[in-house]
């Protein structure tokens, strides 16, 4: 056997990852036995990316790459959203946006979205397509960079920092655990220095789940739950189509899209790659239409949110910003949101999250009686879950224990929370406290006599 | 009650305190102490006379008061070996030392070096790679340490990395070397960053790390899936990489080995990139190769530090076998009551000790003695403690500590004793069961002898074949040490996974060269399987795997059989290779996990996956294999030359110097197939050996393409033997039974490592079978097969071919000096395995093969 074929036999087609084998028809799975070879693609086709994605070549060391502009008018609709509706203001900035990243200020803002060789990282996973997105007045303008040819990545890099140093901070979806550092990366193989490493960064991701994830989690495009990339559980796409109204036809499904790219390596024929282009603008488009919608709601408030859990969830990004008031607006907004929603649907369980959020907001800016009236109105909710009624009936007990003083309520709440108490350390809690509402019931006199409001220790020699 | 140990302050003698004997009965002692390391200096006596003599007394029970060389392989004290005290031998700093430097190793007490330690510096320092072989506690880590330290205080930007076989010897290096960067950073506002690098470290420190640490510890699997592939976040390290520092060397052989070769290959290609070109320092265990496996692994030329300077009291080795209680069937008594009686002599004399066994449960087992024999009632200080695998490093120092205060007595361990440096030294080791190679033992022995003071080491042999050789061939271990570590970093199926990785890793260009083959084919052929692109002068990796993750280091191919534990629920205990799945895990074989029994219930063959469940029995099973080798080429024989099988040309060279004993029998080492079927089984009792039962078994025929040594006994041999066929067969068959162990020996590897078959070598043999897997009848000419039993090869055929000579002459001692009357599982096999006159046969086969006048010529 001479070294070939013993290669050969060695390398068996892999059995786990490595090869594509995906349902795409665009794909035929590698090697030269597969449909897609050189040799069967039409020798009359003039490969020519440029032509084929309107873009054109830029030149860097003697290596060329694809750059491919688009815009978005203003009038342009994407499902019920409108370009124009969503552009920020005359400087284009988002002051907004300085509640989730203080250090945002006032800059302009570009959105990043890159396509990529896969999903495992390091030193062999690169970016075939870096898109960014922003906005010039009213129109959506997207700039994507196509790697036609490998040894052009650094020329290409090259660009895409130039792009971002001309914006003053960078919004993303999943961007700071998966886009950045993958760029990142790919600077520093090539020694180069990334500029925009220490940009002020936006992950929309964050802010969307908080909005608007919903309890179930919904597959994407029906094809079962994505292989845990970066798009997992709170989708760009079912967010696209829940809250802007968009459903995308004929799209390339991500995992189909690293070997779409390798098929274009190996045969020169870069027509599959258009639905790759047009996947990555859409994702552009929705990022900006979903961040302006988020941005809304931050500057407006909670009259602007449409559902119970995006007024809670609302209030949930302003209590992190340390804006208690616009807080406590937003969770009262999803109590009487959700009273008037019907039972059953997705609102319901916001109630009771909201309520307690309202409580402790409360509770935390001393404002004991109007706590007190959220706990008692979260444990009078038909679907409070168990844990919340503990911790309502709880804090109501210590209430009227400390503030009220009344000593019987009190006992009785405790005895209440005791029902819900599941883990064994939260019911021993529970018992100390009856305990020594017991041993005050019991001496009134010894509690009067300390003559202090203070806080009697626990002593479980009692 | 028993008197207190080690009354005297302890004085830390495991960093390299320096010291000098001034006299017959006094000396100077300085050295570190306490828990700042204030340095001391004190007058003791030299030897505590008592305990010197204590160790006297218990040493003359034992062997009876002899005092000669004499090895006696038939008595209970086969050696009793005196190594003489040897006193230090200093050398001065080399110049390269920097001050601070020189400043903080004064204040541990280190003001002079030893030469090795000289010596190795020197060239390290002249960034000349360097691998040094010195026993135990003889300062080795300041060879390196001094180095790197020395590089990163001339120039900030330095970094070194250190690899380590496992985490924990890391974290005990990484306190040593924390300890002398902070007395750097107080003293000389030098600021070091000293980290481990490992599976353990949590993610969101690693990113400080890459950032921080000039000296990064970490470990081959680490190296080769974690930093490698991320090379890029490593710039900083890779940028300035002057020191790899590889400690154990002798570990990396065989499969490992090769697959470090080739991690290492990347990583020289990737400091390449990046513009470095560091320097290694490996420190190895005593082996016959350390020059030739340092330059195997790393591809660049080696200095070999061999002397050491270190000083050493006398050391008393003694091999004990413990004595036969059954003649007919060969049964010795149990060295686990041998091991406790013999440690109980040095105890109640009042000997700090540790006992080493090879597995946990003869751990368990002699704790649990020593314990009941010295501890008293429960509650008592407990001055006997067993030592498991996997402690954290708090309960390892807090071990040390005790041990090095003298409230420790004994310590029962695992060969997976991880105690750092600071255990301080103990004044005897005992071994129960020889511990696989003569490396390892000298290293656990090098656990007892404190500097200047007399000490003692015990092998207690286990019934075990190698262990019966050894100890009854203590100049196969006193001599100079035949063991070779072996690799074979360009095995096709190894360095195709590595280039998969380096592709990875940094594309290839067109004329870049990897290993010895041309790894521009390799790359086509990956290219074939969608892998890689030729893009310019580029192979772009077209992958969305990570390719690194499919290796294991530790085995030829991702394609091993799981061993899963069915008792309670679904656990997975255990792995084996795909060559050696069958013949473990058929079902109802016995499968032994230290020391718990197994019985295979399920064996899923295509899945890959057997299931078990836990058994208790008093047997265990052999599985009988039938292998049939074919030769497809023979690279080089050396015999009488007027056979030539196989072999293209005829040219005759001189006589070949590497074979001293003159032998007529044909040598010779190429590449073979092999196919195997594993046909049955026997059920063989514990203890007596005797063959309690079988079984047969249908199992699919594996095919294996690998190389081989093999031996042929030619014809006029076979037929000079004045017995019949059948005992002249059996003969064979005991003949490669007993090659088999010898071979082990030479290649330290284990059992299922190498595989050995009887045949012609051509397709045309026999196939009836004996009830051993054995052919019936053999070729006039039989060949006795020893092949690695990896695809692809892992090294062993060549050497072993280079070794002939001692292969055939300790084979023919290991069968003649066997106590055995007609076979036993020491020497030719089991009786009832081989016929009544197999051990007859194979002596007188060998005698005529080694004692014979032809001259011997080798033909390439």
């Amino acid at each position: 056997m001479n070294l070939t074929e013993r290669l050969r036999s060695v390398v068996r087609p892999s059995r786990g990852g490595e090869s594509a084998a995906h349902e795409d028809p665009h794909t035929c799975g590698p090697g030269p036995t597969d449909g897609l070879s050189p040799a069967s693609v039409d020798p009359a086709y003039c490969h020519s990316p440029c032509d084929t994605f309107d873009g054109e070549w830029r030149e860097s060391r003697g290596e060329r790459y694809v750059v491919i502009d688009r815009s978005y008018p203003p009038g342009h609709r994407h499902g019920r959203a409108v370009v124009a509706d969503n552009a920020p203001g005359s400087d284009c900035s988002w002051p907004a946006l300085a509640l989730l990243e203080p250090s945002i200020g006032q800059s302009r803002v570009l959105f990043i979205d890159v396509e990529t060789t896969g999903l495992a990282g390091g030193a062999g996973t690169y970016a075939f397509l870096v898109g960014c997105g922003w906005f010039e007045g009213a129109t959506f303008k997207v700039r994507q960079f196509l790697l036609a040819r490998y040894g052009a990545e650094r020329g290409l890099l090259e660009d895409v920092a130039g792009t971002a140093a001309d914006a003053g901070a960078l919004v993303t979806y999943n961007g700071k655990t998966f886009d950045v550092p993958l760029l990142e990366t790919r600077f520093l193989f090539h020694r180069m220095t990334a500029s925009f490493a220490g940009m002020p960064h936006v992950d929309i991701l964050h802010s969307a789940r908080r909005l608007w994830r919903t309890a179930p989690y919904r597959p994407l495009n029906g094809v079962g739950a994505s292989l845990g990339g970066p798009r997992a559980s709170c989708c760009l796409d079912s967010l696209e189509e829940s809250i802007l109204g968009h459903v995308r036809e004929d799209d390339v499904p991500g995992y189909a899209i690293p070997s779409r790219y390798f098929q274009y390596v190996r045969s020169g024929d870069e027509r599959p790659l258009a639905a790759v282009l047009e996947h990555n603008r859409l994702d552009l488009l929705s990022l900006a239409l979903l961040t302006a919608r988020a941005a809304q709601l931050l500057e407006e408030g909670a009259e602007a949110a449409q559902t119970a859990r995006e007024a809670y969830g609302l209030g949930c990004l302003y209590l992190r910003a340390g804006r208690l008031q616009d807080a406590r607006a937003c969770f009262a907004r999803a109590e009487s949101m959700e009273s008037t929603a019907t039972a059953g649907t997705a609102d319901s369980c916001v109630s009771a999250e909201a309520l307690r959020a309202l409580a402790v907001l409360d509770r935390r800016s001393r404002r004991y009686d109007d706590a007190a009236a959220a706990w008692r109105r979260l444990l009078a909710l038909r679907a409070c879950p168990p844990r919340l009624m503990l911790e309502a009936s709880e804090a109501l007990a210590v209430h009227h224990e400390h503030r009220e003083r009344d000593l019987h309520l009190a006992r009785d709440l405790a005895r209440e929370s005791l029902q819900f108490a599941t883990s064994g350390s939260r019911a021993t809690a529970v018992r100390h406290r009856l305990t020594r509402l017991d041993r005050k019931l019991a001496f009134p006199k010894s509690a009067r006599r300390a003559g202090q409001t203070t806080f009697p220790l626990f002593n479980p020699q009692f | 009650m028993l008197p207190p140990v080690g009354a005297r302050p302890p004085l830390d003698d495991g960093r390299g305190g320096s010291e000098r004997i001034e006299g017959p009965s006094t000396e100077l002692r300085v050295g570190r102490s306490g828990p700042r390391g204030a340095l001391r200096a004190e007058v003791v006596r030299n030897t505590d006379p008592a305990r010197g003599l204590a160790l006297q007394t218990a040493l003359d029970r034992l062997t009876g008061g002899r005092h000669t060389d004499h090895d006696a392989p038939d008595a209970w004290v086969t050696a009793l070996r005196v190594l003489p005290a040897l006193s230090a031998r200093y050398a001065s700093f080399p110049d390269g030392i920097s001050e601070p430097l020189r400043d903080v190793l004064g204040a541990r007490g280190i003001t002079e070096l030893y030469t090795h330690q000289a010596i190795a510096i020197e060239h390290a320092l002249a960034r000349r790679n360097v691998v040094i072989t010195t026993p135990t506690a003889s300062g080795k880590t300041l060879c390196y340490n001094a180095p790197v330290l020395n590089a990163i205080l001339r120039d900030p930007a330095a970094h070194a990395l250190y690899l380590f076989p496992t985490k924990a010897l890391a974290q005990d290096q990484l306190a040593e070397l924390q300890e002398i960067a902070e007395l750097l950073a107080t003293g000389h506002d030098a600021q070091i960053g000293v980290f481990t690098y490992d599976g353990d470290t949590p993610q969101d420190a690693r990113k400080a790390i890459r950032g921080r640490a000039h000296i990064v510890l970490s470990n081959p699997d680490m190296l080769h899936s974690g930093v490698l592939p991320h090379h890029p976040r490593w710039a900083k390290l890779f940028e300035n990489l002057r020191y790899v520092v590889i400690d154990e060397l002798h570990t990396y052989r065989g499969v490992f080995g090769s697959h470090l070769a080739n991690v290492l290959r990347r990583m020289l290609r990737i400091c390449r990139h990046y513009g470095s070109n560091p320097t290694f320092i490996c420190s190895s265990a005593t082996i016959a190769n350390p020059r030739e496996l340092a330059e195997g692994l790393v591809e660049q030329p080696f200095e070999l530090v061999s002397e050491h300077g270190a000083p050493r009291g006398e050391k008393a080795f003694v091999f004990v076998n413990p004595p036969v209680v059954n003649r007919q069937l060969g049964i010795r008594r149990s060295y686990l009551s041998e091991a406790r009686r013999i440690a109980g002599e040095f105890l109640k004399r009042g000997m700090q000790l540790i006992v080493f066994a090879q597995s946990r449960l003869a751990t368990e087992i002699l704790t649990t003695y020593l314990k009941d024999d010295f501890d008293g009632p429960a509650g008592n200080r407990e001055r006997i403690r067993g030592y498991r695998g996997g402690y954290l490093p708090q309960r390892r120092r807090q071990i040390e500590k005790e041990l090095r205060d003298g409230l420790v007595q004994a310590i029962v361990s695992t060969n997976a004793l991880e105690l750092g440096i600071d255990i301080g030294a103990l004044d005897v080791c005992v071994m129960a069961g020889y511990p696989g190679t003569i490396a390892a033992t000298w290293q656990r022995a090098g656990r007892a002898g404190r500097r200047s003071e007399r000490s003692a080491a015990v092998l207690v042999a286990s019934s075990a074949p190698i262990d019966q050789f050894v100890v009854r061939h203590p100049s196969y271990f006193f001599d100079a040490s035949p063991e070779h570590a072996l690799i074979n970093p360009d095995n096709l199926h190894i360095l195709v996974d590595h280039v998969k990785c380096a592709a990875f890793e940094l594309p290839f260009t067109t004329s870049e060269q990897y290993g010895c083959h041309d790894v521009q084919e390799v790359l086509r052929v990956l290219s074939e399987n969608g892998l890689v692109h030729l893009t310019g002068a580029d192979w772009q990796w077209t992958s969305e795997s990570y390719p690194a993750d499919a290796v294991s280091l530790r085995s030829i191919s991702s394609d091993n059989f799981v061993v899963v534990d069915t008792t309670r629920g679904a656990d997975v205990i255990g792995e084996t290779s795909f060559t050696s799945g069958p013949a473990t895990l058929h079902e109802k074989a016995i499968y032994l996990l230290e020391g718990a029994l197994y019985q295979v219930e399920r064996l899923d063959f295509d899945g890959r996956k057997a299931y078990v469940r836990a058994i208790d029995c008093d047997y265990y099973t052999d599985a009988i294999t039938y292998t049939k080798v074919t030769v497809l080429e023979t690279f080089t024989m050396a015999g009488s030359g007027v056979r030539h099988s196989g072999s293209e040309g005829d040219q005759v060279s001189a006589p070949d110097p590497r074979s001293p004993i003159p032998d007529p029998g044909i040598h010779a080492h190429g590449e073979v197939h092999v196919s195997s079927r594993v046909v049955g089984f026997k059920k063989i009792k514990f203890y007596t050996n005797e063959n309690v039962g079988s079984g047969e078994l249908d199992l699919p025929e594996q095919q294996l393409h690998t190389s081989a040594y093999w031996l042929t006994v030619p014809q006029t041999i076979m037929a000079a033997l004045p017995y019949a066929a059948d005992d002249r067969r059996d003969g064979v068959v005991g003949l490669s039974f007993a090659m088999r162990q010898v071979a082990q020996l030479l290649l330290m590897c284990d059992r299922n490592d190498i595989g050995i078959s009887i045949g012609s070598g051509s397709q045309a043999d026999d196939t009836d079978l004996t009830r051993t897997g054995h052919p019936a009848t053999i070729p006039d000419e039989p060949c006795v097969f020893v092949y690695d039993n990896y695809p692809g090869g892992i090294g062993f055929s060549e050497p072993l071919f280079g070794m002939r000579a001692e292969l055939l002459t300790r084979t023919r001692d290991l069968i003649a000096s066997c106590e055995c009357e007609h076979g036993c599982p020491t020497c030719v096999g089991p009786i009832g395995d081989t016929g009544p006159l197999a051990k007859t046969v194979a002596v007188r086969i060998l005698q005529l093969l080694v004692d014979s006048a032809a001259p011997a010529r080798v033909v390439a």
